[in-house]
């Protein structure tokens, strides 16, 4: 099925001040391929892409488009060569029009008078061909993140890219959007055009991929074909160790009762129902787990639990006492751990030390902060040491900037300050969304750690696998309701996706 | 204790100021030649005004007084990410606040220059409540607010300072003033404590109690902002809003509580002039002292050390402009010219330095 060569990249070499992010990578694509680039982050997969776009100027190699040797200079350069980019976050103009965003950059104009029609003509023609349905006069803002991705997608193609690259693509879709990415895939694949998939989840390499190309610190580890891969596989070849994403879990009596919601309905801001009628329960010394398609108040929830929001009805308790009247620090100060879902916004102060970070939230209590609230540095790095030996977190010194670290020692960074609070409650939301394989493992025992130690920890994932291992009970979340639980023993995969798509209430 | 400790990270940080200023010369040059002057005349006269005697030394640290007060005042709001564009109001406010203690209220001396001093404070203080409040309460951005609260500022106190509080008694005084401050609150010199310490201030120079108010307010707002748990949060708003929601700190109270010592600082940034060089308050005190103090903050990092360099710097800038215009064909309005680029070259060599220092660190950790 797949044809001719259409992009060849000859011994890149890219070289950052200490780090060879490309060592010598060499990598082809086909037309009607999909060819899948795996690896850690910061393996330098990221760095090759950016050279392919014309971001990033490799110090020696060559790229081959259609066997002929080009030089891309600029990602303008890279469009009309045929290369588009869809990236990991969007590049999309909010207030504009789906239509506006498509053509922003490539407008048709006749004396400066902007022309829709015969755009707007080919982009429908454009979403015939692909099956990437939406309306074209809607503001993008209005627009859910699936259908944002189209948006992007129809950009490239737009701009009639021969070879497309997705930069996670998967990262922020549910997973019935990401199947129909995936038939997306297939039919640009039809088509012709080759396709470049950047992913950190192995099933959907497997399932989609024609070859998958596997990198670690910045060299082409192996290239294989589909047939002869397997997840164990490509997972060893990216960390160079075995991984067992197995989660070793003893089975543990819950204790009482930490965390209770009763009731809870909220109302966002655009009127929506987002909450509505949430009822669950967290022992202690029990994961619980909340599935279900992203948007369905899970967000919500997690806001409602760990700051003060706007309820329409409803009690939050934590051991038997509402909370609904504290404030952030009350919250924390009484024992609710938080991992928030957007790290890179909520987590760090990126330009502050490690010490500072792995303080913050109890920064003004004592041991760290003296008589007259003056700040006790040295209790502050004293713990910040402990902390950084006893997590792993990798790092020069504790008085090292968060924003010096790689995004999953940041992520540990998190996490250890979490943990080390002593919280009841854990609240962790999408903990490993966009990390790699080395942190996830971090992060699961740090999660069933907590867990034995008799903690209650309260898991959002959008990664049903996540949930399945790591969860002692499972609630769906659909609508802002929780409309099943199950004990992890008594379900199964495919009575949860079941539930998730909220396909009984139509049963 | 201090410790210096060779740090080169915070080495290459200072440098941006130190480049910027040397490209800023390097462009005043160029239009001084442009002009037709030489270099070495403009040199000469900048020196003349500026270095060449210790008065002249000592008038530059003089005029940096209530500059460093400015830029303080600036620094520590935008530390809380509060862009307090109105501290030029806030000091009209709190230098007439100030002055109508030290009018009207009759006290002996050791309690009458607190006291001045304090409503001073409280009175800028109360210009900035406003804002602060419409931005914590309504979300109006402060930019917007402080600009409009600096016209009215101006407004008011020019009705006052004509109208009820005016001080007029004859004739032939022109310029619109309150009454004479009394004697007990006027700021004395302190020229003669640098003499017996070896420096020949003359006694025409303004190295008053201010320059006390101003070492003192410099060391609390470094010690508050590095050395509490206040000005921890303070910084930490400032850097990320969510961040610091997430770890419970109080964000609107952070940043109403920075916001109102920005203004109490600024009421302090007339004192100088009211209280020692005029003894009366006027609508007429230098204008554009809140202005400057933006430009300082930025060029000083918002770091009280970085904004004593900063308004040293500024001062001897004014000084300069004096000498071009005195001593050469070149117009004293150069000086905005060189401070607009020089801010322009800080603001690319910060960027520049700071993506180096990123990269070196990486290398260190990798």
């Amino acid at each position: 099925m797949s044809g001719t060569v259409l992009l060849r990249m000859e011994e890149i070499t890219k070289t950052f001040p200490g780090v060879r992010a490309n060592d010598k990578v060499s990598f082809d694509l086909k037309s009607g391929e999909i060819h899948a680039l795996v690896g850690e982050n910061g393996a330098g997969k990221t760095t090759l892409m950016k050279i392919l776009y014309g971001l990033q100027k490799p110090d020696s190699g060559t790229i081959y488009l259609k066997n002929q040797a080009v030089s891309i200079k600029n990602p303008k350069d890279a469009i009309h060569q045929g290369i588009g980019m869809v990236h990991q976050h969007f590049m999309l103009v909010p207030p504009f029009t789906v239509l506006e965003n498509i053509i922003l950059g490539e407008e048709s104009h006749r004396a400066g008078v902007l022309n829709m029609n015969i755009p707007a003509a080919k982009i429908t023609e454009i979403i015939r061909e692909n099956g990437l349905q939406v309306e074209l006069n809607t503001n993008v803002e209005d627009l859910p993140v699936g259908l944002q991705q189209r948006v992007e997608i129809l950009k490239v193609l737009y701009r009639g890219a021969e070879i497309l690259v997705f930069d996670e693509p998967t990262a922020v879709l549910t997973p019935k959007k990401a199947k129909e990415l995936f038939d997306t895939f297939r039919r640009m694949k039809e088509q012709g055009k080759g396709i470049i998939f950047i992913s950190h989840k192995l099933d959907e390499v497997l399932t989609i991929a024609d070859r998958i190309t596997v990198i670690r610190r910045g060299r082409v580890i192996k290239t294989l074909e589909r047939t002869e891969a397997s997840k164990p596989l490509i997972a060893e070849l990216m960390v160079g160790k075995p991984v067992f994403l197995e989660v070793d879990k003893k089975s543990k009596a819950a204790g009482r009762v930490i965390l209770k919601t009763y009731d809870l309905q909220a109302t966002s801001e655009r009127g929506h129902k987002v909450l509505n009628g949430i009822n669950l329960q967290v022992h202690a010394g029990e994961i619980y787990g909340i599935a279900g398609v992203e948007g369905n108040g899970q967000t919500e929830l997690i806001e409602a639990i760990g700051q003060r929001v706007k309820l329409d009805a409803g009690d939050i308790q934590l051991e038997g006492e509402s909370i609904l009247t504290w404030d952030v620090r009350r919250r924390r100060d009484e024992g609710i751990g938080h991992i928030p879902e957007d790290r890179h916004k909520c987590g760090l102060l990126l330009p502050f030390s490690l010490a500072d970070n792995i303080t913050l939230g109890r920064h003004h209590q004592p041991p760290f902060v003296k008589k007259f609230q003056i700040i006790d540095k040295k209790q502050i790095r004293a713990y910040s040491r402990e902390t950084i030996e006893s997590f792993d977190i990798r790092t020069p010194s504790e008085l090292t900037p968060a924003n010096a670290l790689s995004g999953g020692n940041q992520q540990r960074v998190i996490i250890a300050r979490e943990m080390r609070f002593e919280p009841k409650l854990l609240v962790a939301a999408q903990p490993t969304r966009g990390v790699d394989i080395g942190a996830m493992e971090f992060i699961y025992s740090q999660l069933i750690r907590a867990r034995d130690q008799g903690k209650a920890v309260l898991l959002i994932s959008a990664d049903l696998d996540e949930i399945l291992s790591l969860a002692d009970r499972v609630g769906v979340i659909f609508k802002g309701r929780i409309i099943k639980e199950f004990r992890r023993e008594d379900t199964s995969r495919e009575e949860i996706g079941f539930y998730m798509t909220g396909e009984q209430e139509s049963a | 204790m201090l410790k210096l400790k060779f740090n080169k990270y915070k080495f290459f940080e200072m440098l941006s100021p130190v480049i910027g200023f040397f490209a800023a010369m390097v462009v005043l040059l160029i239009l001084v030649i442009l002009v037709g002057e030489t270099p070495r005349n403009a040199i000469v006269a900048i020196y003349k005004l500026t270095l060449s005697t210790p008065a002249r030394m000592a008038t530059v640290l003089s005029i940096a007084i209530p500059l460093f007060i400015s830029g303080l005042a600036v620094s520590l709001a935008f530390r809380a990410g509060v862009f307090n564009i109105g501290v030029e109001g806030q000091y009209y406010v709190g230098g007439l606040v100030g002055a109508l203690i030290g009018i009207y209220l009759p006290l002996p001396p050791i309690i009458h220059i607190p006291m001045v001093i304090i409503f001073a404070m409280i009175g800028g203080a109360l210009w900035a409540l406003i804002p602060a409040l419409l931005k914590a309460t309504k979300g109006i951005h402060e930019v917007i607010s402080t600009i409009m609260f600096n016209n009215i500022a101006l407004a008011f106190v020019n009705y006052l300072v004509n109208g009820p509080l005016s001080g007029i008694t004859e004739k032939s005084q022109l310029e619109a003033q309150t009454g004479k401050i009394l004697d007990t609150a006027l700021f004395g010199k302190l020229n003669g404590f640098f003499r017996a310490l070896g420096w020949p201030v003359p006694d025409y120079v303004y190295l008053d109690y201010s320059l006390i108010v101003a070492v003192i307010m410099g060391f609390f707002i470094w010690f508050l902002l590095f050395k509490t748990r206040y000005g921890f949060e303070i910084r930490a708003v400032g850097t990320s809003i969510d961040v610091s929601h997430y770890a419970g700190i109080r964000v609107k109270k952070t940043q109403i509580g920075a916001f109102l010592l920005s203004g109490a600082l600024a009421g302090l940034i007339g004192l100088q002039e009211i209280f020692a060089i005029r003894g009366f308050y006027t609508y007429e005190i230098a204008s554009g002292l809140g202005f400057d103090g933006i430009a300082i903050a930025l060029i000083g990092r918002n770091s009280p050390l970085g904004v004593i360099f900063a308004a040293l710097l500024f001062a001897f800038l004014k000084q300069a402009g004096y000498g071009l215009q005195l001593h050469t064909g070149v117009s004293n309005s150069i000086i905005y010219v060189i401070t607009g680029s020089m801010i322009l070259f800080i603001v690319v060599f910060n960027e520049l330095i700071a993506r180096y220092i990123r990269a070196l660190r990486r290398k260190e950790i990798s």
